[in-house]
């Protein structure tokens, strides 16, 4: 090879390199930034990329109608893989960008950037609805469109509770038993546990040993056999959908004979899919209405998914384009009350935004959703599921709210 | 033998001179210009997103040293090198957050700095009990007791007892200002960047000046054959588990670095794919080369990042936002390709490139 012409690969490859970062730098007048973080390919990417794509849709739509007041978005969306390292960065490019808030994913990256988006003033919506998240006096500028985990947990033990425990044959007889599955490593997994725990002893259950099932597993007979010995009348499993799926099919299999309640991240289409029988008679926590339910905004959330990403067949999709797009709603709502009110900084977003809503409706088959200053739980309903006979049927709704209404406002907020 | 061309006519006369730092005054303008970008260039031009990839960079290159130490010096394959990185993390948060600190020694910045040292004594020793069975066994069974350490340190014992301290629950987090060295509270990038560049270049200044000491020929020999290095009257026992508590130290100071930069950290942080991270980085950057280190790091990292930033400027276009979905996988693809591709054309790594890169200017014009 010549002098010369690596001369000109090396002006090629820096001049590529001049004009991504001039690019990226540049930001039209009448346009909002906004930053996204997925994970399409790591640890979570089994629900992640559903979501991923809704997030583009939903942005799409909020584009297609007006924009923020006649402002269009610009979203920046990237695959982080899970991997915490490169979730920094990315924030980091984000604010670069000037994006005025963010969609971001998940627990460990949400939670370790809490304190640094607290510090910058940057309104941080995440798909992870850790209770962690929910104090405005620690995490000022974390947001969701959900009811929390720890509201999740409380919710579907109460549900199981209230419902099928009075169907045992030992209702009566002696206290219920529940355990509880997850992944120790997690924080995403690991969240409501303390929540969930102090739920089952209100409810007056007796505790088996937590069995640490791995978001890969695809093997928890172990876990399972130890089950076994404690017996247990119900299990939660706070895990994504695959190690949920593997959970329930060896539970199936080894006739554990305990009913299953599981956090929205493993309650989804595909779990009757992954799981098979086994699925049959789980509950799940679902704040938002199965992908193409009748509810209001469902037709565009289809549409939209037929119109951006043909290429995936729509039985294929799932409740994640759904929570993906009731986030992105809330947020252009908060964008759209900060625009009128003449600020699109961060504070304004929170405080003439999200903090204004009061049983704000986004549709999408989810609850009035409210934010205070002193309270960012958005929904405190928890509306539980179950699967039966091929269909996701509404099971029950517990209003944490309505039904403990000291402790929810002054004791369960934060954790 | 140094490999440093010195002008004609000139020659070592001593061991001393042969080993010596900077031999030219050419190299010494070199490094002094070096010294000159990363202290005052890249913090005055970088902005957060340029100087949180150079901490990234940075913490790779710490976590890697000490797998470069291991397996490009020792010959000791190790496979959980992260699980030291998060013994580092813990045992200086840990510190922090609980040990009861005399004031004055809060007021004098003084609680994180001793954390970081303590830090890299426990994760060196804590790496030295995994490195006993490497009396034993070596090769494809070295590696499975190294993945051990991951296993056992990261997924039982962090897991499921040290996270619970202080029933925080998974995830520790240091309250603002509690990272403190001397009189500057580490809070912003800038800071970390400087932290990261004074650790980075003190581990790889004692990195460098191990290996040419009577240690670093001894481990050397080890990795080269270490019947002929025991028959020479080497430890070789004595010596790979010093190694393994060097590595584990510099593994340790990576991990309480890592604090600073995030000021949170839970189990997940330490997975085990980042072990193999580390290990894909000394490959590409060159085995048994510190220069190696450092490119692999840059690469791993800057690499990632470059083909994000290309993929985002094709995202508004009508074909770009498929290509957005689909280009996933190819990322994850093409670095796997990159990986074998730097195996089969060049095994010694980028650092060999930069050696013939730098012999053809200093021989030019009588490059041949």
């Amino acid at each position: 090879m010549s002098i010369q012409s690596r001369g000109t690969k090396a002006f090629a490859f820096l001049f590529a390199v001049a004009l991504i970062f001039g690019l990226s730098s540049w930001a039209g007048a009448a346009q909002i930034n906004i930053g996204a973080l997925n994970d399409m390919t790591g640890a979570t990417s089994d629900v992640g990329k559903d979501y991923a794509l809704g997030i583009a849709e939903a942005f799409h739509y909020i584009n297609d109608t007006g924009g923020i007041n006649g402002k269009q978005i610009k979203l920046y969306q990237f695959d982080y893989g899970y991997r915490i390292p490169e979730a920094l960065t990315k924030y980091k490019l984000f604010k670069r960008l000037k994006c005025v808030a963010i969609q971001g994913w998940g627990t460990g990256d949400t939670e370790a950037l809490a304190p640094t988006v607290a510090k910058d003033q940057i309104p941080y919506v995440s798909a992870s609805y850790s209770g962690h998240l929910t104090n405005p006096e620690k995490t000022p500028y974390n947001l969701f469109i959900s009811a929390d985990y720890s509201t999740q947990s409380r919710g579907l033990i109460t549900a199981w509770y209230d419902n099928k425990w009075p169907k045992k044959q030992d209702f009566g007889k002696r206290k219920p038993r529940i355990a509880m599955c997850y992944m120790f490593a997690s924080p995403f997994s690991s969240a409501s546990i303390k929540a969930a725990k102090d739920q089952a002893e209100m409810l007056g259950f007796e505790i088996g040993d937590d069995q640490d099932v791995s978001l890969f597993a695809i093997d928890t007979k172990s876990q399972i056999l130890a089950l076994k010995e404690f017996k247990p009348d119900v299990v939660l499993h706070t895990n994504t959908v695959m190690s949920v799926a593997a959970t329930l099919r060896d539970a199936y299999s080894l006739g554990l004979g305990a009913d299953h309640i599981i956090k929205n991240w493993g309650f989804d289409e595909n779990l009757p899919k992954l799981a098979g029988e086994a699925a049959e008679g789980a509950m799940g926590c679902a704040p938002w209405a199965f992908f193409g339910e009748d509810v209001p905004m469902m037709d565009k959330v289809v549409e939209y998914a037929k119109k951006y990403n043909p290429g995936v067949p729509l039985e294929k999709r799932t409740i994640h384009t759904v929570q993906a797009w009731a986030n992105v709603l809330g947020m252009a709502e908060a964008l759209k009350r900060a625009d009128a009110a003449g600020d699109l900084s961060g504070p304004s977003i929170l405080k003439n935004g999200f903090e204004t809503m009061r049983d704000f409706t986004i549709g999408l088959g989810v609850a009035p959703i409210t934010f205070t200053s002193e309270d960012h739980r958005a929904l405190s309903i928890a509306r539980v599921y179950e699967y039966t006979q091929g269909e996701f049927k509404l099971l029950d709704t517990v209003d944490l709210q309505k039904r403990w209404p000291e402790k929810y406002a002054n004791e369960w907020i934060g954790w | 033998m140094s490999t440093t061309w010195l002008p004609c006519g000139k020659y070592h006369e001593t061991y001393t001179q042969d080993h010596a730092w900077w031999q030219t005054t050419f190299i010494r303008g070199k490094m002094i210009a070096l010294f000159a970008v990363l202290f005052v260039g890249i913090p005055l031009l970088a902005d957060d997103y340029g100087l949180s990839i150079c901490n990234n960079v940075g913490y790779t290159v710490l976590g890697a040293l000490g797998v470069q130490l291991l397996i490009g010096y020792c010959g000791q394959i190790t496979l959980g090198h992260a699980a030291f990185l998060a013994v580092g993390a813990y045992t200086s948060t840990l510190m922090i957050l609980e040990f009861p600190w005399p004031q004055a020694l809060l007021d004098w910045g003084l609680a994180y700095p001793i954390s970081i040292l303590v830090a890299a004594v426990v994760a060196g020793i804590w790496s030295v009990f995994f490195g006993l069975p490497s009396a034993k066994v070596k090769g494809f069974y070295l590696i499975l007791t190294t993945m051990a350490a991951q296993f056992i340190t990261v997924d039982f014992i962090i897991t499921q007892y040290v996270s619970q301290i202080g029933g925080r629950g998974q995830a520790f987090s240091l309250p603002v200002g509690t990272i403190k060295v001397g009189p500057w509270v580490i809070d912003s990038d800038l800071k970390v960047y400087f932290m990261m560049l004074v650790l980075s270049i003190f581990l790889i200044a004692v990195m460098v000046n191990l290996l040419r000491s009577r240690v670093g020929r001894a481990w050397v020999a080890i990795r080269d054959n270490d019947i002929s290095a025991s028959v020479m009257g080497i430890n070789v026992f004595g010596y790979k588990l010093l190694a393994f508590f060097v590595a584990g130290f510099i593994g340790g100071i990576a991990g309480a670095f890592w604090i600073s930069n995030l000021a949170a950290i839970s189990p997940e942080h330490f997975p085990w794919s980042w072990s193999l991270w580390l290990v894909g980085v000394i490959l590409i950057g060159g085995v048994g080369s510190i220069h190696g280190t450092v490119f692999g790091s840059i690469f791993m990292v800057v690499v990632i990042e470059a083909l994000q930033l290309v993929i985002m400027q094709f995202v508004d276009t009508s074909w770009g936002s498929r290509l957005f979905m689909d280009f996933l996988f190819i990322k994850e693809a093409a670095f796997g390709l990159v990986i074998c591709a730097f195996m089969i054309f060049e095994p010694n790594g980028i650092a060999y490139r930069w050696w013939q890169a730098k012999n053809y200017f200093n021989l030019w014009p009588f490059s041949y």
